[in-house]
């Protein structure tokens, strides 16, 4: 980690409280938003913004076709650029092709084209009518109330950047020194592709979000990325030495020797890391005979989704959302929920998240809560809070919903034992979806709602929850103890409380079969789903999707590429007709 | 001309890469081709236009064809419709 001189300052930086740190030794430390992660260190190359103001210039009558052909000429220089960027990707993954093949598309579009000639027709420059046309069809797509849809705008944006740059003859060069660091205003897809081809190091850029194309690809291209660093371009030189953190969002420029050695130790961790991974990040999760695993991750933090990610997990199969709740020692606000939501939401997009509502209670307690509970684990915990403290649900579905604008978050309510405990909740999502329609909030009116599977009840009445929500998930750890009535915290009892035992593993396939038929997505997502013992059980058993802490995902993945599924079932049938968890764990030492 | 009402059925809607999918399906025909959205109508063949309509899921558009090769298109399109654009 960077080390910050005044250590007082370093809080401020690191809560973006400040985001800027002078050293007396010319250190400089910036704070942005980490968009891709990884650690680098190498020579800043600057893009300076080009901000020239292209008045409206009349245009004289003989010259007009003049001005239609520099267009055409800067069009076609544009166009060779990102056909050649794509040549240099093919075989990558096909979003990288996707997102370059939208801006050729939009370049290319023949009616943004005929209206650029149009207007140029009328007596303008060729730089005006292409100002004029792309800002009009940006405000056009600002418009939508579609989040992505106005992420894409910044990508009309560059491209109108870029065509002006090029009608002035000043096309970016990529004759990037190897090595560097490149710090820039803005950047489009396919100066990420070349800057991959120029062995750039990192990308540092004033603008961008992090679930835009640029950074999309930054971090499909594993290059260390910071955005959001306002009037950057300014504070740099070339050739200033700059490091790079991409987990923390944090740039260094002029590193003192021993900035310089506390990157080299975090450096040489990350690629002993790395290679303990290996190859395995990139291959699927995948049995020997073909049969597909999702493999997700269970997280408490929104820094621990670039690690996850990184080690190939599809997406966050579980967000215990109460951990915030027993950091601050209260229940937060509306606002400061959503931003936490939100920024889970984009760090993982486009892989889908499933945040789970508040489970406070039980062992896990919270200011306003009742303290003295004789037996909390049968207590007042989860839906049964929630719905008895409808201003905190509110609050938090209201916040959820919000960050549900892109669409790649899932809702799931925790402790369910009834019906009408779903019921219930449902009246008050919907509530709440009226509200913020009424005060036109954007979120996914669509957004699917999911239930823990983790009371005996639940799961003998699967099917008629199937009718009800969107998915499962089923929460061995709570499962087991309630199944068998064994204190999981309870030591005198640890011998009884054991997940293998034949009536929790006979719940569990209830419900996945239940799922199934139902056509749900279901998902294990307590300790069960990263046992080594299990995982042939439970693929065995027809589990698709598993949810595991982020270290687990790499071994995870190894055991489902090495067991075949055939030999999986058929294990899983046996198992199901044991009397006893030792029966079970004979069978499955032998598997 | 042909006319077809058409459903957008895959979760994530009309975006980018769909998008892209349909422009370049219709770049094919030779046929004028146009979708309605509460009587807003864009060209078929323009990227941004198709974006602009912000078709989320469950969203139904018209499809307005006219040309030599209109039946094709029609039939082509609207299975890409059907299909949900491949994300169903």
């Amino acid at each position: 980690m960077v080390q910050i001189i005044d250590k007082k300052l370093l809080p401020k930086i690191l809560t973006g409280e400040k985001n800027k740190f002078e050293s007396n030794v010319g250190e400089l430390i910036f704070k942005g938003i980490p968009s891709s992660p990884g650690l680098a260190m190498g020579k800043a190359y600057v893009l300076k913004p080009d901000n020239v103001v292209v008045r409206p210039k009349k245009i004289p009558q003989d010259k007009i076709p003049n001005e239609v052909e520099r267009f055409d000429s800067a069009l076609q220089v544009m166009v060779k650029d990102i056909t050649d960027a794509l040549e240099k990707v093919k075989g990558e993954s096909p979003n990288v092709v996707a997102i370059l093949e939208t801006n050729l598309m939009i370049l290319n579009d023949e009616i943004i084209i005929n209206s650029v000639k149009e207007r140029i027709f009328k007596g303008i420059s060729a730089e005006s009518a292409v100002i004029q046309e792309y800002d009009q069809q940006e405000q056009f797509i600002k418009k939508s109330k579609d989040n992505i849809l106005k992420e894409r705008s910044f990508e009309l944006e560059h491209l109108k950047e870029r065509l002006l740059a090029t009608l002035r003859n000043k096309v970016i060069s990529y004759t990037i020194p190897e090595g560097s660091i490149v710090i820039a205003q803005s950047i489009t897809p396919t100066d990420v592709v070349n800057f991959k081809d120029a062995k750039v190091l990192g990308i540092i850029t004033e603008a961008g979000g992090i679930a835009s194309h640029s950074s999309i690809l930054a971090r499909s291209f594993e290059i260390p990325s910071v955005i959001g660093i306002k009037d950057l371009t300014w504070f740099i030189n070339n050739h200033e030495k700059v490091i790079i953190d991409g987990y923390a969002g944090i740039v260094t420029v002029n590193p003192p020797d021993s900035s310089i050695e506390t990157y080299k130790t975090k450096k040489a961790k990350e690629e002993d890391h790395k290679r303990e991974l290996g190859e395995l990040v990139k291959l699927p999760a995948e049995t020997l005979d073909g049969s597909q695993i999702k493999i997700m991750a269970n997280i408490d933090f929104p820094e621990e989704i670039e690690a996850a990610v990184i080690a190939g997990c599809e997406g966050v199969g579980l967000v215990r959302t109460e951990n915030l709740v027993i950091s601050l020692k209260s229940f937060p606000d509306e606002e400061v929920q959503y931003k936490w939501y939100n920024e889970i939401t984009e760090r993982a997009y486009p892989n889908p998240v499933i945040l789970r509502a508040f489970d406070v209670g039980s062992d896990k307690y919270a200011e306003g809560m009742p303290m003295l509970e004789k037996n909390p684990a049968l207590g007042f915990r989860g839906i049964r809070f929630l719905l008895h403290r409808d201003d905190i649900f509110r609050k938090q579905i209201r916040a959820l919903l919000r960050a549900s604008r892109n669409k790649n978050l899932k809702i799931m309510l925790p402790m369910i034992s009834s019906v009408n405990e779903v019921e219930d909740s449902f009246k008050i999502i919907q509530e709440c979806k009226k509200e913020l329609e009424g005060n036109s909030i954007p979120f996914d009116n669509d957004v699917p709602v999911g239930i823990m599977i983790e009371t005996p009840a639940a799961a003998f009445m699967a099917d008629r929850f199937a009718k009800l929500v969107n998915f499962f998930s089923i929460g061995t750890n709570d499962l087991t103890q309630y199944t068998l009535a064994a204190d999981r915290s309870n030591e005198m009892v640890t011998d009884i409380y054991d997940t293998f035992h034949p009536a929790v593993l006979n719940l569990i396939k209830n419900v996945i079969d239940v799922a199934k038929s139902n056509k749900i997505p279901v998902s294990v997502c307590g300790e069960l789903a990263g046992n080594a013992a299990a995982t042939g059980l439970l693929v065995g058993l027809g589990i698709e999707e598993l949810s595991v802490t982020p270290p687990m995902i790499l071994e995870l993945k190894k055991r489902i590429r090495e067991m075949k599924f055939k030999k999986a079932k058929k294990l899983a049938k046996e198992i199901l007709e044991c009397n006893s968890y030792i029966e079970v764990c004979k069978k499955l030492a032998i598997f | 001309m042909i006319e077809r009402n058409v459903k957008v059925r895959n979760r994530a809607g009309l975006h980018t890469r769909p998008a892209a999918g349909l422009v370049k399906l219709a770049a094919k025909f030779k046929s004028d081709i146009y979708l309605v959205r509460d009587g807003f109508t864009i060209n078929a063949k323009s990227i941004i236009g198709v974006m602009t309509l912000a078709a989320e899921q469950g969203c139904e558009l018209v499809l307005m064809i006219e040309g030599e090769d209109e039946e094709l298109a029609a039939n082509e399109l609207s299975e890409y419709f059907e299909s949900g654009f491949g994300e169903l």
